[in-house]
């Protein structure tokens, strides 16, 4: 929202401009990317700095922008475009409120009430917060609690290092790049239960190849999923598989976009490769890695697929995450008021950590909003 | 590096090049560091896909051999047959196709128009919009599955597709609409001012002016929908249970008990159901690495 389409924002322009035309010579060229929004790449402190110095003057620039002939039968054209775009807009988010938003009001609704379930149905009665004191009282929950946010961390984490390191190594690659990232595409694109179903037979104890390989080199045979502690990280390794690939594109696709002469510019003032990458590179590339992190942090959050089938939640309830609880309080049990709250729960703090997340790119969207 | 790519490239053309010289400079390519790292990059994420189109070519007695065998030796087609005609693996694959495809349908041509009037037309809230449909998007499916399940059973649309197809549909509509709309945005406005003074109609100027310039967004858009569809697990689990309308994922995690998971016949469908993502993501990674990124580039 520090966006003020007015003189200050045009030394930024400039930058924005020179990005991705100058600095993608690689197979994406084509890309139809924009020119990255003004104040994108270095600029985020101003976002917090001035939040809002002239509230009026924007808001009334923004909604003059999409008329087409300016100074003509302004508000009637406009008008006629407003209720235009409704039109067009309604449809889509009508069918999105009613299967999405309904339903979470509805989810937080079940979680504050007395849910019976009878032959006939459910019904609710009543305001509690009953559902909410069983989960804070109970062991399982605050397990699947930790298990959730500590895993969350560590894959997301090692996904971020390890995708930005491949994402190093194929910019600088001098050939097969394109099938390289095609090969990368495959494990993202594949059904989450098919990775899960091929990690457990590869974890398998008694004939899983990594068990023979393991056991060839320690002499030992492992226990991949037997255990609490080596199931977790046998799980992340999974996941790991299956989503880096996906943060190195995002990455990738950020480097090249970084103008060539501010390496060059490092380089020439005498940093190294490595200093140039800390202090220089990091810094630009760090819009790109927010929405990755935000992407990775908010589906590691929800996990669901992988648990239900590598390991049933199991041994005991270690690798059971927030998702898979709710699920089976819900679906196995019937308990559809604790299971609401567990699920509401879910979704509170998923919500709390997207504000936080949005609050650190908010300022971007609002630059592309005024300089649609 | 920059060299050896050049003369890669000189020899690729002329092509006359004695056998021996080629394929030193190969090699040479192929040791330079980043290259030797990709290699490795790639033989970790190729490992898994490997073992799994291997085992499906494995009879059950090689499957379970204590050292496995690295390459089938007994290679054979059974465990297909045994997938698609003894088991529902069919049924299941032409479910998944039928509500990914038509759910796809559902969310371009709702958000093909959703996203023009938020690119281009002058909407109030137009930031609050965007940023709650991004929101939406990433929202765990779990907070939604419960409710979804009363409102399915009370309209009588459990085991079903249109209940499916219209989950997925919502589901996906968000995220398109934000490609769709970074796609209008590019657009430059001349194109649909001369259609405006034409005088055509706003519909027509959607369908024939704005939607023909935004192919590669259509097909980005389209490409995550089915993709996102294709590998849905949870909702599917939740409101198809019933035999015949499950999808694929809920058919490969419900198949097998808990003693005995016959995978030879997993990883036969399993293989199949890779290949349209496979082939989707070969043919068209160009527009998929542009999605990802106008995630990345746009917020």
């Amino acid at each position: 929202m520090t966006d003020s389409p007015g003189p200050a924002n045009s030394p930024d322009d400039e930058d924005g401009q020179a990005i991705p035309y100058s600095g993608a010579p690689g197979p994406d060229r084509d890309v139809p990317l924009r020119p990255v929004p003004p104040g994108a790449p270095g600029a985020p402190p101003p976002a917090t700095a001035s939040p809002r110095p002239e509230p009026p003057r924007p808001e009334r620039r923004r909604r003059r922008r999409p008329t087409l002939h300016p100074g003509h039968h302004r508000t009637a054209l406009e008008r006629r475009f407003a209720r235009l775009g409704w039109m067009f807009a309604t449809p889509a988010l009508l069918v999105v409120l009613a299967v999405t938003l309904f339903p979470i009001v509805f989810s937080v609704a079940m979680s504050l009430s007395n849910v019976q379930v009878s032959s006939g149905g459910f019904r609710l009665s009543g305001l509690t917060t009953d559902n909410y004191a069983m989960l804070l009282g109970s062991e399982r929950w605050r397990q699947a609690l930790l298990f959730t946010v500590l895993y969350t961390v560590g894959t997301v984490l090692a996904e971020l290092v390890l995708g930005t390191l491949v994402a190093l190594v194929l910019e600088r690659l001098s050939a097969g790049r394109g099938w390289m990232m095609a090969l990368l595409l495959l494990p993202w694109a594949m059904i989450t239960v098919v990775s899960a179903q091929l990690w457990a037979y590869m974890y398998n104890g008694v004939y899983g190849v990594l068990t023979s390989v393991v056991e060839g080199v320690t002499g030992s045979a492992p226990q991949f999923l037997g255990t609490p502690g080596p199931a977790v990280v046998s799980m992340a390794v999974a996941d790991i598989w299956k989503t880096t690939p996906f943060v190195a594109i995002i990455v990738l696709a950020g480097l090249m976009m970084l103008p060539r002469e501010v390496t060059e510019a490092a380089r020439v003032d005498g940093a190294g490769p490595w200093t140039a990458f800390w202090r220089v590179r990091l810094p630009l590339l760090r819009p790109a890695l927010t929405i990755a992190v935000l992407f990775r942090i908010l589906q590691a959050f929800g996990i669901f697929d992988l648990p239900f089938v590598l390991t049933g939640g199991g041994p005991g309830n270690a690798t059971e995450s927030l998702a898979l609880l709710g699920w089976q309080v819900m679906f196995t049990n019937l308990d559809f008021g604790p299971g609401a709250a567990v699920a509401a729960s879910t979704a509170g703090l998923v919500l709390v950590g997207c504000l936080v997340f949005l609050r650190a790119f908010k300022s971007r969207v609002g630059d592309e909003e005024a300089g649609a | 590096m920059t060299t050896a790519a050049t003369d890669t490239k000189a020899t690729g053309a002329t092509g006359r090049e004695p056998w021996g010289a080629r394929a030193g400079r190969l090699l040479r390519a192929v040791l330079s560091w980043p290259n030797a790292a990709a290699l490795a990059v790639a033989a970790f994420v190729a490992a898994p896909l490997y073992w799994m189109a291997a085992t499906s070519l494995k009879p059950p007695e090689e499957i379970g051999t204590h050292p496995p065998t690295a390459w089938p030796e007994n290679a054979t087609w059974a465990n297909y047959r045994d997938a698609f005609t003894d088991n529902h693996f069919g049924t299941y694959l032409l479910n998944s196709v039928l509500v990914s495809v038509i759910a796809t349908l559902l969310v371009l041509s709702l958000s093909a128009f959703a996203g023009y009037a938020l690119a281009r037309l002058p909407l109030r809230g137009k930031a609050p919009i965007m940023v709650s449909l991004l929101m939406i998007s990433l929202f765990p499916t779990i907070a939604l599955a419960a409710p979804l399940f009363l409102l399915m059973r009370d309209m009588g649309w459990l085991n079903s597709y249109q209940g499916l197809i219209l989950v997925y549909t919502a589901l996906n509509v968000p995220f398109a609409i934000w490609i769709l709309r970074n796609f209008f945005q590019s657009i430059p406005k001349e194109m649909e001012e001369v259609a405006w003074v034409d005088g055509a109609s706003p519909l027509r100027t959607v369908l024939s002016v704005i939607l023909p310039q935004a192919t590669p967004g259509v097909f980005t858009a389209a490409i995550f929908t089915f993709t996102a569809c294709w590998t849905e697990f949870l909702i599917a689990l939740t409101l198809n249970t019933a035999d015949r309308y499950r999808t694929m994922p809920v058919g490969l995690a419900l198949f097998g008990s808990q003693f005995t998971v016959p995978y030879g016949t997993i990883f036969a469908a399993a293989t199949v159901s890779v290949l349209p993502i496979a082939l989707l993501v070969l043919i068209f990674r160009r527009a998929v690495v542009s999605g990802l990124t106008a995630g990345a580039v746009k917020g």
